[in-house]
């Protein structure tokens, strides 16, 4: 075959002699693709989606037939198991109006606090004489599984509503925020082996940290599922707190802080937690920092912050990067190694921002499953 | 991802004794919580408490 002698004009059908055909063949695509592009576009991105809301449908549903086998196997059920817990699936909260932000923070803070009593009170009526233990795990399974529920009821309700609508542009902030939701409810989905079987995860960090170090001390419970313990370091009080573990549990360290505080001069605090790590940065990498170190939806960290503030306590952090299914899923090695390195850290930073004779209190942030004290 | 390959995690335990500080890896059990003591050391008369607990991953 002769390549050197193409004749452009012929195969273009621009040429004299232009073949009425083969013009029809390039213009159609183009005018095609000028009236129904987007709708093209549309039916192209709507089937990729439609694929993700297909796994996340059956992360729902698997999710649910895990939390139900886990109650009727481990609490003999005294009532109909699956219709409560289909009812709790379906509960919703909604969040105080902010129009007026003053005092938001109690209101939320009320509205969460409710939620979980109701949740407990609800979950032990399923067996009354189940341990505390098992109740945070079926709580803890009950939220990932409503969490699951509540991603794929809005991310189906985007997808149809574009679809319905035939709407473009509608379907393209699903299409980008698509694979960090999926990030997360496959992170999710992962996470109920571990809390299934009362394994420590990457969150539980801090408090493993502070686990260890509150070993042959004398516990009390100073909050809501959050223990103290007072030790003795370099002629310096230090106030232990943490969840009560191995319940998975974060606790309330706001409120036991407030206790310590009301009670105790405080010098220092010193939080230690999981942090989400950027991209690009090593995973099980530790930093120090200023500022209260806790998630959460920010009742806690406010709480913490206004009693630090009027009471001129430092703060100071150090945090543990991981990425979200490592936060919330069976702890990774690397993570569990660093626990020596982040203790002699937390010494380190008693001795360099302290003297002998102070009190500091010291917070092992995150959730508990699998960490006693 | 048509070349990855799926990874399974499996739990171990990390025993180490008091004493003598050995170290023994083995496989978790369910009902294994961190700090927790749990049996007997095999080279000196201590006895091991469980100091990790981690997953690592397993290409299929």
């Amino acid at each position: 075959m002769d390549f050197t002698n193409f004749d452009f004009d012929q195969l273009f059908g621009m040429g004299d002699d232009t073949n009425p055909l083969m013009m029809l063949i390039w213009i159609l695509p183009i005018f095609l693709f000028v009236f129904y592009g987007q709708r093209i576009q549309l039916y192209v991105t709507s089937g990729e989606i439609k694929k993700e809301i297909g796994k996340l449908d059956s992360f729902r549903k698997e999710s649910k037939e895990e939390l139900i086998n886990y109650v009727n196997k481990n609490l003999n059920p005294k009532v109909d198991s699956i219709k409560k817990i289909d009812q709790f699936l379906e509960y919703f909260t909604i969040m105080p109006v902010d129009m007026d932000p003053n005092g938001i923070v109690e209101k939320v803070r009320h509205t969460v606090r409710s939620r979980e009593d109701y949740t407990r009170e609800h979950v032990k009526s399923l067996s009354p004489e189940m341990s505390d233990v098992l109740l945070t795990k079926v709580q803890t399974l009950l939220e990932i599984a409503s969490s699951l529920q509540m991603i794929h009821k809005i991310i189906n309700h985007m997808f149809l509503t574009a679809k319905k609508q035939n709407n473009y542009p509608l379907i393209l902030p699903l299409q980008m925020i698509l694979p960090f939701i999926m990030e997360q409810a496959e992170a999710m989905k992962k996470a109920i082996p571990a809390f299934k079987t009362g394994q420590p995860v990457g969150d539980g960090i801090g408090p493993m940290v502070v686990g260890k170090m509150m070993l042959s001390n004398t516990k009390e419970e100073i909050a809501f599922q959050t223990v103290l313990a007072k030790t003795e370091f370099e002629d310096r009080t230090l106030f232990l707190l943490k969840a009560d573990g191995p319940s998975s549990t974060v606790g309330r360290p706001a409120d036991g802080l407030e206790k310590i505080v009301s009670e105790n001069k405080i010098d220092a605090i010193i939080m230690i937690d999981a942090a989400l790590k950027m991209e690009g940065e090593n995973s099980a990498s530790v930093a120090r920092g200023f500022g209260a170190a806790i998630g959460g939806i920010g009742t806690e960290r406010f709480q913490i912050e206004a009693i630090a503030t009027s009471n001129d306590i430092p703060v100071f952090s150090i945090v543990v990067k991981q990425s979200v299914k490592e936060a919330i899923t069976l702890m990774t090695k690397d993570i569990s190694d660093k626990a020596d390195d982040v203790r002699s850290q937390v010494y380190d930073m008693i001795r360099e921002n302290t003297k002998q004779g102070q009190s500091i209190v010291i917070i092992g942030v995150g959730n508990t499953s699998g960490v006693p004290q | 991802m048509i070349f990855s390959k799926e990874k399974i995690t499996t739990a171990y335990t990390i025993e180490q004794c008091p004493k003598c500080k050995m170290q023994r890896k083995r496989k978790f059990i369910e009902g294994d919580v961190l700090f927790a003591e749990s049996e007997k050391c095999t080279s000196c008369d201590g006895i091991t408490c469980i100091e990790k607990i981690f997953g690592e991953p397993i290409e299929q």
